[in-house]
């Protein structure tokens, strides 16, 4: 455990004392304190999120029609169109933008995790090129992809993704081993693959290239409840094996051989992770396209505030997560109303100068 | 998006096309006096092009490239259709356009137009400078970009049909257009207020706002635009804004991608709107209402009838 203790140096005292009774101590659930602020901040955001909108309505109007929708009181006495705009509209947004944030989140964390490299997210090897990949041929394909509410939008990123994540996963396992680094270039080779095979196709087809890039650059404008539906099976099973790996993720902080000397069955957590993250990040991209900037910050910046314990750093990403996409998309649909911003540049743009602000005031080392 | 590299290129270079497109149309007016009783006749004939640069046309093109599908339909409207050789890949109107020889004009090869010989080229979006490439190797470019409104169709159609010869035919349809648009305007001229309209271009809720040429079709036709107030000329709208706002007619420009009045009503919570319930929700053909080509009197005058079934039977 020597190497533990080195790993975290930089660190204060105290957060090398936490490292240690990480490792050592695996009952200690040091999580309490922080669950209610989770949720509280959680809680928040919705709130915030499902109030506000380029649409003028009353916060207590608001609050009546979720209090009538949800538990049926109160009686109906607002324009239709605020209750629907509320209730099939903000709402399934808002839980989506959560839902998509804290699914990114916690699978940046995993990749992190197991691929012990800052720059890992979950995009890292295939998914997002993958996923932009699908959905790009199907909207220049020139194929009717919607069929009442049903699109083939989101199962064909859904398949490009997994199928690009598998073929990296592929390529990098040899003799029953996947080497971090062969992983790492193998999807940063069939990203890039996808991704000019994506570009070339909006350029040979001008025609549908806003609807190309809109979709790329991610966003929720599209939110349904069937959306969240699709996605939250996914997140729920995948936030649930990634949790739970929690401790099997401080001891992989070591290198792989340590980690295996410490009895760590290395190769099956990092496929487990790399499955359960690559399968959530696949559903939450393929309803909401391609939000950069979360799943690679969002871990890093939990890291220099709570520390480097990955039994808090799995839920509190995810609550971070779900906050920052969901506050992301409030911006991203009123600060042009009654037009939209597409997601993904808010993601970037809003996020860069916090995570900046953050890395110079938490002077611990990032990764 | 670090791993799109192309991509920050690509949305400026979109929103540029879209830009021009609803910019242009004042400064295309022909710098030489209209001819229109000596068809043929006429050359050397001078016309300013969409850069400022004016271009002098010795004699009567025989060997016509055209890069834009507007100005193709154009071209066969007046009878300058013999005259052309080739057209861009977007060019499908009339039929003939389809049998000619191709080119891009998205991401135009220089070497390969200079290699169909042309003695006029047209070209509507300069990509890549592609124009000042072609002057330097002596080709013969008319730079034309798209007009902003109906009224710049016309004139645009006057200056295609003289620089290829048939000034007398580019006049008698132009005219014939006017009197198409003005028989609709003179309509609905008694109509105070027409019905508020949103006009769909894709599924992501992006629309033509006033302004922007397919606009343009609403403001003459007196409608009133969800979109009225947007920043942008096609902007996107939020989907509460779509319910708010309570469009009473639905124009859907999106039939490729599979919508219909059908998944339309299939949205969740769009019963709410009037356009759904009174179930005005329209397809149109994007082609006719976005080109701006000799077919826009006919785009009008199919939303006429779509607008005001009643006075348009």
């Amino acid at each position: 455990l020597r190497r533990a203790r080195a790993l975290s140096a930089p660190d204060t005292s105290a957060d090398a004392v936490a490292a240690e009774e990480a490792f050592a101590l695996p009952g200690v659930r040091p999580l309490r304190g922080l669950v209610p602020l989770a949720l509280t901040a959680v809680l928040a955001a919705v709130l915030l999120g499902v109030s506000q909108g380029s649409v003028d309505i009353p916060f207590t109007t608001v609050v009546r029609i979720l209090a009538w929708k949800v538990l049926g009181l109160g009686s109906v006495a607002w324009p239709e169109a605020w209750g629907e705009i509320v209730w099939q509209i903000r709402l399934p947004r808002v839980l989506l933008a959560g839902l998509v944030g804290a699914t990114l989140a916690f699978s940046g964390a995993g990749y992190q995790g197991v691929l012990r490299n800052p720059l890992a997210d979950p995009y890292l090897i295939g998914v997002a090129a993958g996923a932009g990949l699908g959905a790009t041929i199907v909207l220049v394909s020139g194929v009717p992809y919607a069929f009442g509410s049903l699109s083939l939008l989101p199962p064909a990123a859904f398949v490009g993704a997994v199928l690009a994540v598998s073929i990296s996963y592929g390529l990098a396992r040899s003799g029953g081993v996947v080497p971090n680094v062969t992983l790492i270039l193998a999807g940063v080779a069939i990203s890039a693959a996808a991704a000019s095979a994506t570009s070339f196709l909006i350029i040979a087809n001008h025609e549908q290239a806003v609807s190309v890039i809109s979709w790329l650059l991610g966003g929720f404008n599209t939110a349904t409840w069937q959306k969240v539906g699709i996605v939250l099976p996914y997140s729920l099973v995948g936030a649930a094996a990634i949790l739970a790996s929690g401790r099997l993720l401080n001891v992989l902080q070591l290198d792989d051989e340590d980690a295996q000397q410490l009895g760590v069955p290395v190769e099956r957590v990092k496929m487990m992770v790399i499955v359960a993250a690559s399968l959530a990040t696949a559903a939450a991209v393929s309803v909401s396209g391609l939000i950069g900037f979360v799943g690679l910050i969002v871990p890093h910046s939990v890291r220099l505030v709570w520390g480097f314990d990955y039994r808090h750093l799995v839920p509190m990403s995810m609550a971070v997560g779900a906050v920052f996409l969901i506050l992301a998309d409030l911006v991203a649909r009123t600060v042009l109303s009654p037009s939209e911003v597409p997601v993904g540049i808010i993601t970037a743009l809003c996020g860069a100068p916090f995570f900046l602000w953050l890395l110079r005031h938490h002077r611990r080392a990032a990764f | 998006m670090r791993r799109f590299p192309l991509l920050g290129t690509l949305l400026t270079l979109t929103i540029a096309l879209t830009l021009a497109l609803a910019a242009c149309g004042e400064d295309e007016k022909p710098a030489a006096g209209p001819e229109p009783t000596a068809p043929a006749a006429g050359f050397p004939v001078t016309v300013a092009r969409s850069d400022g640069r004016e271009l002098t046309i010795s004699e009567a093109p025989q060997r016509i490239a055209s890069l834009s599908p507007a100005a193709t339909e154009v071209l066969y409207a007046v009878g300058a259709g013999p005259q052309v050789i080739v057209t861009d890949d977007y060019s499908d109107y009339p039929e003939e356009a389809q049998d000619t020889a191709k080119l891009d004009a998205y991401q135009p090869n220089l070497e390969a137009i200079v290699g169909v010989e042309a003695d006029l080229i047209i070209i509507a979006h300069d990509v890549d400078n592609i124009v000042d490439a072609l002057d330097r190797v002596g080709e013969t470019v008319l730079f034309l970009e798209v007009p902003g409104s109906i009224d710049g169709v016309m004139e645009q159609v006057r200056l295609l049909a003289r620089v290829t010869g048939h000034a007398g035919e580019g006049e008698r349809l132009a005219q014939e257009m006017e009197e198409r648009v003005e028989a609709v305007t003179d309509k609905v001229a008694d109509i105070e207020e027409g019905p508020l309209v949103y006009h769909e271009l894709d599924n992501t809720f992006y629309t033509a706002a006033p302004g922007s040429f397919v606009g343009g079709f609403y403001e003459l036709l007196k409608a009133r635009n969800i979109a009225e107030g947007a920043p942008t000329a096609y902007p996107q709208l939020t989907q509460e804004e779509i319910l708010d706002r309570d469009p009473e007619v639905i124009i859907l420009a999106n039939a490729d991608a599979g919508e219909s009045p059908d998944t339309v009503k299939a949205r969740p919570g769009w019963g709410v709107i009037s356009a759904v319930e009174n179930d005005r929700i329209h397809v149109v053909d994007p082609d006719i209402l976005s080109r701006p080509g000799p077919r826009v009197a006919e785009g009008l005058e199919e939303l006429a009838r779509l607008l005001y079934p009643e006075t348009f039977p």
